[in-house]
């Protein structure tokens, strides 16, 4: 060339070592504008931060929410400076279908389907043609399968206990009612003029207003979780229905020595020396024989069937759920246990077990549906004005346990609550005239507080139409004061109002 | 290759600088500057469709205007007859037509300026500076046939350089808690704009003079071979004014851009990738004290790690963008139909300036966005063909540097957008509203058109200094 430099050359294979550097970094960029535009879109645009989301909620009035019949539950009304926010039919539904607020955002189901009600809900790929439609809202109607009177009816049942109802039907997984209390007055939040001292006196009270306790408490779940460890013992093969432990009559009375823990018995052992079958354990709720039969299923079989119903993540459903645990997993034995001592405490519910009263719905639901679980549901259709209705069909979360065996637990559950024993146990939960089944819980805090009431139950027990877990806080024994709610709410569904 | 050009190294003086004008056609230029016309056009019309909801153009005086301007460019070129890089313009104005439909579609009060009188709004005002700097890069194409003014003064544009830098600390405004902005009168300028410019011209020259020293000879510290250490200290003076931008004008992205520019030509002109990590190390470690230093820098960083933790406070802006980016999913929700105002304003602050790709992102999608990347990948491919090209080392190195400093500048930006570095305040070449910014590219791209023609005046033999003696090289010619 010119002769205008010493190593002329070498300029030419740097530089096109700087165009491959060059390239690869933009390839980044584009890589990166994949994820946040396909990978991520799905739930970047859903979220109540989304821009376009904030925008809907100031210009268009949302979609209807519907209880099971048509009744209104969320509708839109607007002030004097017709400025639009919502009004809710009542504090029964208030922790079910939230609050929509300019001022707080919001929660429930409002806050879980929040494009779809302001009408931008969308796949970034399948719709990626539909944003140039015309009319960019489509808010749809939801239609849940809450009743609004049963709802109104467990929230009422409850009353001035803080707890929480779940009413399922075991077949569709369709959520009848999910109360929990103490409730809050949702449309006085979504009110711009009384948001701020009404949502400011919840945050302030110790009672945990705006908690939804049936989704998202997590509580010691006593002996309801016996129907978990007889999942656990009959599925895994580890006992069968006449299993008997012939240790368990003879240490009745003294308690069952595990690695040096002596397990004892909650219930006055009117059985004698007979060695109890899984009905008999069931009638009388006996600690020692769930015990064992958590020892002889082991840790592993135990978390591994908890976790088919659901256990150990967050619960498909319309709404965000608490994990369910069957222990904090921190342990070296099979299934994260500690040692024998917490998986035998484990199996009657009374160590590091912690559940949502939803999750024990699911574990009666289980029994209900003959082994097959229901995924739960809330919304079983969505109406949009453009786009027509999408009807939500039920979907099942997988066989759990076999036909019989799931019987086998459903006459034990019949004779916890029907049987001469079990009734003492749970009292007021029969609906009368109807075969029942049932299991009470009163779950120990340790200290000096009151336990935990609980009742998990169905009928009729032969064609269970109706699942019911009901959780009272600190509210003393099960038979006491949630087993009577629940056979209350059951007869009210199976009977209609009194 | 002219004949001119073979015996010009002995007889520069003779060579025809000024001969007469002959047109030259220019059709390949045409043919692209057409595509971009019917692009334009039909932006604008998808623009007009979904905005007034009628079929037309959307503001036609402003795209009209725009494209004759293009035009007659174009014919300007071919009037001045000379053999220069065909696909750079109209790669360019296509980008700028972007800029154009993006500034139209936003709230136009975003920006308001008052000249003579006149009270202009975005789109206008951007249409005027976008005007001065198609005229800039076309006349600079045109007019500058030597180098010799570039070339022969590095030290004093290195001067003018700092001088530009002091001036802005002096007497420079701050706007969000950054010292960019000089104000002269009714204009405001980013001096920062040029001294990229002017960096790569003293970069190129004193590269290319010291590149045999740098590539042949070494420092050993143990078993680390290093070059000269003498030659290595503008290096660490680049890396020094790097940092002092940082710290005078809390400019992260403008240091970034000037760092990665350096360390990308002296890769080039000495091939040692030791270089290269040290400088990089070097930068790491002074954004590092930067960050522990300085509140803001340290706010940016945990903003990048994690925008989400704050999404309606500090990661505001970050998150808006990503957001934008992800309802705009594949295709793009169309021009004029995404940012969703919120009480009459686009969702993302400042997006006129810093977050034009979010914007673009969301109404032309993943595939608008990887179009707009790969038209700067085409501007870059040009300037290292250029240079590739070029006649000498500072002319090659000359050209590599202009062309990366587009490029790695619409590299900072668009991955502060995407979340893949910190967000820094730089521009996103030829699409961000701006004077400062499309002026200072503008030159950039005339230059590169200059350099682009063969035909030019040939370099200048090497000067043969003292220094090549001592380090015992024979002549060079």
């Amino acid at each position: 060339m010119l002769g205008s430099g010493i190593a002329r050359a070498p300029l030419g294979r740097t530089t096109i070592h700087v165009a491959i550097v060059v390239s690869l970094a933009f390839a980044v960029l584009a890589g990166a504008a994949g994820y946040w535009g396909v990978v991520t879109a799905p739930e970047l645009v859903r979220s109540p931060n989304d821009a376009a989301v904030i925008a809907a909620a100031r210009t268009v009035p949302r979609g209807l929410i519907l209880d099971r019949t048509g009744k209104a539950l969320a509708s839109n009304t607007s002030d004097a400076n017709g400025e639009i926010h919502r009004v809710y039919a009542g504090r029964a539904i208030s922790q079910v279908v939230g609050y929509a607020s300019t001022i707080y955002g919001r929660a429930g189901l409002e806050r879980a389907y929040d494009p779809e009600l302001a009408g931008l809900a969308g796949d970034p790929l399948t719709d990626a043609f539909a944003k140039f439609g015309a009319d960019r809202y489509d808010p749809k109607d939801l239609t849940l399968s809450l009743s609004l009177d049963l709802q109104k009816a467990a929230v009422a049942a409850l009353g001035k206990h803080r707890g929480a109802v779940i009413m399922l039907d075991p077949k569709t997984g369709e959520v009848h009612a999910l109360a929990s209390t103490p409730t809050y007055d949702a449309s006085a939040i979504a009110d711009p003029l009384t948001a701020r001292a009404t949502f400011e006196a919840l945050q302030r009270d110790p009672s945990q207003p705006l908690l939804p306790r049936a989704t998202l408490g997590r509580y010691v779940p006593g002996s309801v979780f016996k129907i978990v460890t007889a999942v656990a013992g009959l599925g895994s093969g580890a006992i069968t229905p006449e299993s008997t432990f012939k240790q368990q009559p003879g240490t009745e009375k003294s308690g069952l020595l595990v690695d040096g823990y002596r397990v004892h018995d909650g219930h006055h052992p009117k059985t004698g020396s007979k060695a109890l079958d899984l009905i008999g354990a069931t009638e009388v709720s006996c600690n020692i024989y769930y015990a064992l039969t958590g020892l002889q299923t082991g840790g592993a079989g135990l978390v591994a069937y908890a976790n088919r119903m659901g256990f150990d993540s967050p619960l498909a459903f319309d709404l965000p759920t608490a994990v369910s645990q069957v222990t904090n997993g921190d342990g070296t034995m099979p299934g994260g246990f500690t040692d024998d001592v917490e998986l035998a405490n484990a199996a009657y519910g009374q160590a590091e077990t912690f559940v949502t009263p939803l999750q024990m719905a699911l574990v009666a639901a289980t029994v209900a549906n003959d082994g097959e679980l229901m995924q739960p549901r809330l919304v079983t259709s969505m109406t949009g004005r453009h786009s027509g209705t999408k009807i939500i069909r039920p979907r099942t979360m997988g066989r759990v346990i076999s036909m019989a065996d799931a019987r086998a637990i459903n006459a034990a559950m019949v004779q916890a609550v029907e049987g001469l024993l079990g009734r003492q146990f749970t009292t007021g939960a029969k609906v009368p005239g109807i075969t029942t089944a049932g299991k009470s819980g009163t779950a120990e805090l340790g200290g000096t507080g009151e336990p935990h009431s609980w009742f998990i139950g169905f009928a009729p027990a032969d064609d269970p139409k109706i699942v019911v877990a009901v959780l009272v806080e600190q509210a003393g024994r099960g038979a006491e004061v949630a087993a009577p709610i629940g056979g209350d709410l059951m007869t009210r569904y199976l009977k209609g109002a009194p | 290759m002219t004949s001119g050009a073979m015996h010009g190294v002995r007889t520069p003086a003779l060579h025809r600088t000024f001969g007469p004008i002959r047109p030259r056609p220019r059709w390949l230029e045409l043919r692209l500057l057409g595509l971009v016309a019917l692009a334009l056009a039909a932006g604008s019309v998808s623009l007009g469709a979904t905005v007034t909801r009628r079929f037309g153009l959307y503001d036609a005086e402003g795209l009209l205007i725009y494209l004759g301007a293009l035009f007659a460019a174009h014919a300007g070129q071919v009037l001045a007859g000379r053999r220069t890089d065909q696909i750079l313009l109209p790669t360019v104005a296509m980008l700028g037509g972007i800029s154009l439909l993006l500034m139209q579609r936003l709230p136009q009060d975003l920006v308001t300026q008052t000249f003579f009188g006149t009270t202009l709004d975005l789109a206008q005002v951007q249409l005027v500076w976008l005007l001065c700097a198609l005229t800039v890069a076309t006349t600079l194409g045109i007019v500058v046939r030597s180098d010799r003014w570039l070339r022969r003064y590095k030290y004093t544009w290195a001067a003018v350089g700092v001088g530009l830098l002091l001036l802005t600390f002096v007497f420079g405004t701050e706007v969000n808690g950054q010292r960019l902005t000089l104000q002269l009168g009714p204009l405001s300028g980013q001096p920062t704009e040029l001294l990229k410019v002017i960096l790569v011209v003293f970069l190129a020259g004193y590269l290319s003079e010291n590149r045999a020293l740098l590539v042949e000879q070494d420092t050993r510290i143990g078993p680390i071979r290093l070059p000269p250490l003498p030659y290595l200290a503008p290096m660490v003076a680049m890396w020094a004014i790097a940092l002092g931008i940082v710290v005078i004008q809390r400019d992260l992205g403008a240091a970034l851009l000037f760092f990665g520019v350096f360390l990308a030509l002296l890769y080039v002109a000495t091939g040692r990738v030791s270089l290269v990590i040290i400088g990089f190390v070097l930068f790491l470690l002074g954004s590092a004290v930067m960050a522990v230093l300085f509140d803001h820098i340290r706010t940016r960083i945990d903003i990048w790690i994690d925008p989400f933790a704050d999404p309606l406070g500090s990661g505001f802006q970050v998150v808006q963008a990503l957001h934008a980016f992800a309802r705009g999913g594949l295709l793009g929700v169309g021009l004029g139909a995404g940012l969703p105002e919120i009480a009459g304003r686009p969702p993302i602050p400042e997006v006129h300036t810093d977050f034009p790709l979010a914007a673009l992102g969301e109404e032309l999608g993943i595939l608008g966005v990887v179009a707009i990347l790969g038209l700067y990948l085409v501007v870059v491919e040009r300037g290292l063909r250029i240079g590739a090209a070029a006649a000498d080392d500072f002319r090659a190195l000359l050209a590599v540097g202009l062309a990366l400093v587009i490029g790695v500048q619409a590299f900072i930006i668009a991955a502060g957008n995407l979340k893949v570095l910190p967000l820094t305040g730089v521009t996103l070449p030829f699409i961000s509203y701006g004077g400062s910014s499309l002026l200072a590219n503008a030159v950039v791209v005339g230059l590169l058109l200059a350099l682009s023609d063969k035909g030019v005046e040939p370099p200048p033999p090497p000067r043969v200094g003292s220094r090549w003696r001592r380090v015992g090289r024979p002549r060079a010619d």
